[in-house]
């Protein structure tokens, strides 16, 4: 079974979605800050640690706009095929690391933004695989 | 963090691997509901409910949970910039599914781009 193309509505969905993504990485990244005693390193901190971040603010923003982005992705899924939608929501490929630069301070190098846009042509190319697939359904 | 960047990625893999999993079961459960969309809000909550009475999307979310525990602690490593990059493997991991699990059909294209989503993570990976 053969679902259908991307239409405008799906596109709308998908791009909402990209930048509510982004929100959720940036919170999640705000709440790990909040932690100071040391690194990750077995279970038994990781608990310390996880205990820590799930009661920072932050982090229930966080996985509310994760809700947001849950019900929008429902809807998107049930129109088109799971190889195709998720390559389409690659928005927030560039706006995490602008996010990070700005507001976390991060610093990218030239090697770095390169292998972003890899990553990006890659998903561009799975999405414009998506009329090869009513190719093959022929 | 140049130490610990296998141990990054292979978290980075963990919690890409989990994501995948939760995806192919709300894919599964949503074809099952064969619900289209509408901005009828009536049959959004119908729609929800309908999925939460599924045990598959439960499974699912378990596994999704797993991935934030898991997320959280690789964002306690790494810079998000790179964790947000490297995560992209699951673009992979998903391909890999839909073409072995959910038995979608793969073009040529398809797979060129999940290749230069490889070369990209090891671009970012080595900077």
């Amino acid at each position: 079974m053969f679902k259908k193309k991307v239409t405008l509505k799906i596109l709308l969905l998908l791009i909402a979605s990209d930048i509510l993504e982004t929100a959720i990485h940036f919170l999640f990244k705000k709440s790990t800050l909040v932690f100071n005693q040391g690194q990750v390193t077995d279970l038994a901190t990781m608990l310390v640690f996880l205990k820590v971040v799930f009661s920072s603010g932050f982090l229930w923003v966080g996985l509310l706009t994760v809700a947001a982005v849950f019900i929008i992705w429902s809807m998107v899924l049930s129109r088109i095929d799971l190889s195709v939608a998720v390559p389409i929501a690659s928005f927030s490929y560039i706006l995490v690391p602008v996010v990070s630069i700005i507001f976390l301070h991060e610093r990218i190098t030239a090697l770095r933004w390169l292998g972003v846009f890899f990553v990006l042509a890659g998903v561009v190319f799975v999405s414009l695989s998506s009329k090869e697939r009513t190719e093959l359904a022929k | 963090m140049k130490q610990g960047l296998l141990v990054v990625l292979s978290l980075i893999a963990l919690t890409s691997l989990c994501d995948t999993i939760n995806q192919l079961l709300l894919k599964s459960t949503i074809d099952s509901l064969n619900f289209t969309p509408t901005l009828n809000i009536i049959k959004i909550f119908k729609f929800i409910f309908q999925l939460i009475s599924q045990p598959r999307l439960w499974v699912g979310l378990v596994f999704s949970l797993i991935s934030l525990c898991v997320w959280l602690v690789v964002l306690s490593k790494a810079d998000l910039n790179f964790a947000f990059s490297a995560d992209s493997m699951h673009y992979i991991f998903i391909a890999l599914a839909s073409r072995f699990v959910l038995k979608e059909k793969m073009g040529t294209r398809r797979w060129l781009g999940t290749g230069l989503i490889v070369v990209g993570i090891i671009f970012v990976s080595l900077s």
